[in-house]
């Protein structure tokens, strides 16, 4: 056997990231001979952790860990979700969803959307959104599971994620890991040693003055990075150019009736303002620009904009678009807001965990610490953050807005050339790419490409092989089993509650 | 009308108990001036197990004018003829409790008298082959007697099994035709008045006051009026009755739905099993002091026929009752007004008698004691039937097996239920008073299941010849067979009339 083994990994913080982190590392390597995994954090230490919104990737990683849903969603009092939706994005009074999971129904070989997209030159009025089945019954508030059993059916490839108390989520990963073997000391650091030679972490050193050491130190400290960057000076790339948003105003209600399984973002002055319905209750923030709008402003704009009472004071948050310019460096990996931070438009920032947590497993070290599996971690890592850089920037640059310095700066800005390629490619010929597997599908770009108000000069000629009756009827034809099969799902709240996942569920008589 | 008529019903809490309240009124007060409002929060959410019922309940829905049928398809509906209780005398003992009366009764002699004397001459079958009920539950067999319905038949007596969170939906639609206006909200605030001390209004969390003359409180186990604002108190009955905890989980039906209700006794308490039509409902009932959640849980799910189609649900409870049902202008419905285990599916029961008496005494504005007196009187005499039939279930046994039994059989009971007992034990006598709930055929069944034996019968069942009473009990035995083979099976009835609509499977694209 080899000698140079990992034997004691540290995590340090326990927000979202260090739980989500170690609770994925006990089910992973908690095999691995002599492993010991331990996790420091501080009741002192508040987390960040608003209400949080996720994507379809999540049940990946909720299927690594080997969650039962149901009882997942109890404990962290989550509702499902099926995309987000778009207000005043576009233009004020506009709105669209993005959703998770397929529009319509590829044909000839070639994408839906190119039939679509004749049929817009047709004349068809009918807006992309009613061939989504997730659009459709999201925006009555039903939901189901997908039916893989029906091939045919559009349930069959209906996507979803969660929506959930990310508080509670950590406490609920918290018992896995523990149970699976981690270890939870309280203290706050102090102090970090370093080796005099290599510079690599030795060990924390807490309040109390006892001494953690390890082998590898994760780092989910949080936007300081306190060791990735307060010792260790990785760098940050800082994309507020692009991503002017630099504070956040968080605020949670109480629930309204109006519940659909979909996060909300309405765009504001000086940024926009996220809603995403828990079981309990609402989850609200206002993203915006420090340049373009006052603190009590912004908290003004975000109490005036809740459809319940608000059930605490909104909490401030500043961060910086941008990300570390090295996640890795030595023997410390960054993993959430210590790694980097993209506004949560798209609710990236549980993705960027999972993603973290998910290559480190792939390049897992040895003590010896190779440069090269290093390097390529890293490189990895700031291509994802530029994909999604990218999107999030679509956003903001295709939009007809006006109405604010905060618009115009958005809307006048040059876009990244990989962004600007992108846009220009699906003008001109009603074409989506997706590069390198990046985390957004040509679903999702078309979507937002669309919603945005692009418009596609040309689609695929191979589209004109139906005639144009034909292709009107066949969407016809879409758009009524879309329909009709949002139509026949639960409601959400109903779905909930008849498999026992409703939270909170007082007994009413029984038997 | 006068000028003391109530003009304002207020009932706080959605679940069964008020929306059974709700549709009732709806009724009975479709006077043209009393409003009837209901107010419930979608953030408390009820939880819809599998209910079982008592044939009284068909008095109820014919009260209403509910179509037996209509109400079957929307609830998901089975027809339940009695309870068949298993290990309760004793490990591996089996028996079963059946609605609607045994054999008939001989010049005023109840029939009962006249099997323990045949019993007392020769080997006997089980007394139970002489109820219609259970001669066709045994079976599976099952049809509604009709009101021109001849012996045997007109004994078939019946309940239903019905998903509760159906039937709240249900009711509620009954309830908002009939002119009830429901309001969201959760209630945060109670106004009571200075001098009287009467609830005046209630206010929600969205500022809204909802004032009312008389209040129903069908809140649940918290009783929000009846005890935290008005402090009535409660009468704990744990000392007779110590299970205080129960946890339900729907499962996969693994074959036909029977025509009754599966009580089985575990260790530290029983489970119940109740076939819909759609999925089995089942529920473990246990006292914590003797089992921890966790085995109980296990004990649940190892007893099981199929797979469980939801999370588990746990509840606590404390046996008892609210020392007055009624208090100043409160009126307590439901699990607010107590609470006695759902061994022989009382719950609703005890809701609709509450509804009927206070149809019977429904006060005015001025609210005289003597309407209140009477109400709670008879609510009072209401609990403690129930409650002394369940405790023979737990006393009159032979197991000693565990701690939670060898308690049961040695806890002092109340006195009049051991008179009951010790008349039933002398000479088979049972005095029942004439409005009692459960009825001689009742106390027979389970005393004799349980293994009280009488010492003797009733003396003057020897006027009556023993050949000619032997004769006609077999002509009975046999008339009961032969109606038992000629019915459909439940099954086959229910598809036939009352099978509540399939989902149907979603539209596909068909291009």
């Amino acid at each position: 056997m080899r000698t140079d083994l990992i034997e004691k990994v540290v995590i340090v913080g326990g927000g979202t990231a260090g739980w989500m982190t170690a609770a994925a590392m006990a089910k992973v390597l908690g095999n691995m001979p002599g492993l010991q995994i331990e996790l420091v954090e501080s009741d002192e230490i508040g987390t960040v952790g608003v209400g949080e919104a996720t994507i379809p990737q999540i049940n990946l990683f909720n299927a690594l860990l080997g969650l039962d849903e149901r009882e997942f969603v109890r404990a962290t009092n989550a509702t499902y979700k099926l995309g987000i939706e778009f207000r005043d994005w576009t233009r004020i009074g506009h709105k669209y969803v993005h959703p998770f999971g397929f529009y319509g129904l590829d044909m000839l070989g070639i994408e839906f959307h190119h039939h679509w997209l004749k049929g817009q030159a047709l004349g068809d009025p009918h807006p992309l959104d009613e061939y989504s089945l997730g659009v459709v019954a999201g925006m009555k508030g039903r939901f189901a599971h997908p039916r893989p059993d029906l091939p045919n059916s559009p349930l069959s490839r209906i996507a979803y994620a969660f929506q959930f108390d990310a508080a509670l989520y950590a406490k609920y990963l918290r018992g896995l890991a523990e149970n699976g073997g981690v270890r939870r000391t309280e203290g706050r650091i102090v102090d970090v040693l370093q080796n005099g030679q290599t510079g690599f972490i030795e060990a924390v050193t807490l309040q109390d003055g006892r001494e953690i050491a390890g082998d590898l130190f994760l780092d989910c400290s949080g936007f300081r990075g306190l060791l990735i960057e307060q010792k260790l000076g990785a760098g940050f790339e800082d994309w507020s150019k692009w991503l002017p948003c630099d504070r956040a105003m968080a605020v949670p209600c109480e629930l309204s009736d109006d519940q659909q399984p979909l996060t909300r973002s309405t765009a504001r002055p000086a940024g926009w303002q996220w809603r995403i319905p828990l079981q309990h209750r609402t989850g609200n923030g206002y993203v915006y620009s420090s340049a373009h709008v006052s603190d009590d402003e912004a908290a003004e704009t975000l109490l005036a904009n809740l459809d319940g009472k608000a059930l605490a004071d909104p909490r401030p948050l500043r961060f910086l678009a941008g990300h570390r310019r090295k996640a890795w460096v030595k023997n410390v990996v960054a993993i959430g807001l210590a790694g980097g931070f993209l506004e949560p438009l798209e609710s990236t920032s549980i993705h960027l965990i999972q993603t973290g947590i998910a290559r480190l497993m792939t390049w897992f070290p040895t003590r010896s610490f190779d440069e090269v599996q290093i390097d390529r971690y890293n490189q990895l890592t700031v291509q994802e953050y530029v994909d999604i850089r990218d999107f999030l920037v679509l956003h903001y640059s295709a939009t007809e807005r006006d109405d604010s310095d905060f618009w115009n700066y958005c809307r006048t800005l040059e876009p990244p050339d990989s962004l600007a390629n992108k846009i220009d490619i699906f003008r001109r010929t009603g074409r989506v790419i997706r590069e390198h597997e990046e985390l957004f599908t040509e679903t999702s770009w078309l979507a937002v490409m669309v919603g945005q108000g692009i418009r596609a000069e040309a689609y695929h000629p191979v589209a004109d092989v139906l005639p144009d009756a034909e292709t009107l009827s066949r969407l016809n034809h879409i758009r009524e089993v879309v329909a009709s099969t949002a139509a026949s799902m639960p409601m959400q709240r109903d779905y909930l509650n008849d498999a026992g996942m409703a939270s909170g569920t007082v007994m009413a008589a029984s038997a | 009308m006068n000028e003391h008529s109530i003009r304002e019903v207020v009932i706080v809490g959605g679940g069964t108990a008020g929306w059974m309240a709700a549709a009732a009124l709806s009724r009975f007060l479709n006077n043209g001036y009393t409003r009837v409002t209901l107010i419930e929060s979608e953030e408390i959410g009820t939880i819809g197990v599998g209910e079982a019922t008592i044939p009284p309940l068909i008095a109820f829905n014919s009260l209403l004018g509910i179509n037996e049928n209509e109400f079957m398809k929307a609830t998901q509906a089975t027809f339940k003829l009695g309870i068949e209780f298993v290990n309760w005398g004793g490990v591996g003992d089996r028996y079963f409790h059946p609605f609607g009366s045994m054999g008939q009764d001989l010049q005023g002699l109840p029939f009962h008298q006249l099997y323990l004397r045949e019993r007392a001459r020769r080997v006997m079958p089980d007394i139970t082959e002489w109820a219609m009920t259970a001669v066709a539950a045994s079976r599976g067999k099952f049809a509604r007697p009709g009101r021109e319905a001849q012996f045997p038949l007109n004994q078939l007596n019946y309940a239903f099994h019905f998903d509760a969170g159906l039937y709240a939906r249900f009711l509620r639609n009954f309830a908002e035709a009939g002119g009830v206006r429901r309001v969201e909200g959760r209630i945060v605030d109670v106004q009571l008045n200075d001098e009287t001390g009467f609830v005046e209004s209630v206010k929600l969390s969205d500022g809204q006051s909802i004032a009312g003359e008389l209040f129903i409180d069908c809140s649940g186990f918290r009783g929000l009026l009846i005890e935290q604002a008005l402090e009535t108190g409660y009468e704990d009955w744990t000392h007779w009755l110590p299970c205080d905890r129960a946890i339900a989980v729907p499962s996969k039906l693994s074959g036909l739905a029977e025509p009754f209700t599966r009580s089985t006794a575990h260790s530290s308490g029983w489970q119940w099993r109740i076939p819909l039509q759609h999925r089995m409902g089942n529920g473990h009932v246990y006292s914590s002091a003797h089992i921890s959640d966790e085995d109980a849980q296990r004990v649940l799910l190892d007893n099981l026929e199929g797979e469980p189609l939801a999370e588990p649900r746990r509840l606590s409870f404390t046996t008892g009752r609210r020392k007055m049902a009624w208090n100043r202008n409160v009126v307590s419905l439901g699990l607010s007004s107590g609470f006695v285990e759902p061994l022989e599916s009382t719950s609703i029961h005890l809701v609709q008698a509450g509804i009927a008496r206070l149809i019977n005494v429904f006060p005015d504005r001025r609210f005289n004691p003597l309407e209140r007196d009477e109400y709670n009187r008879n609510m009072k005499k209401g609990f403690e039937w129930v409650r002394d039939f369940i405790i023979l279930h737990y006393k009159a046994t032979k197991r000693d097996d565990s701690e939670f039994w060898k308690r049961c059989r040695s806890i002092d009971i109340p006195a009049e239920l051991s008179e009951r007992i010790e008349h039933f034990r002398n000479k088979g006598r049972i005095f029942a008073e004439g409005v009692e709930l459960f009825p001689v055929t009742s106390w027979v069944a389970v005393m004799m299941g349980q293994h009280i034996v009488p010492e003797d019968y009733d003396p003057v069942v020897d006027g009556l010849d023993v050949d000619k009473v032997a004769g006609a009990m077999e002509q009975l035995r046999t008339a009961y067979l032969d109606m038992a083979e000629r019915l459909p099976t439940m099954s086959e009835f229910i598809a036939n009339c009352c099978a509540a609509p399939k989902p149907a499977e979603p539209r596909e694209f068909a291009l």
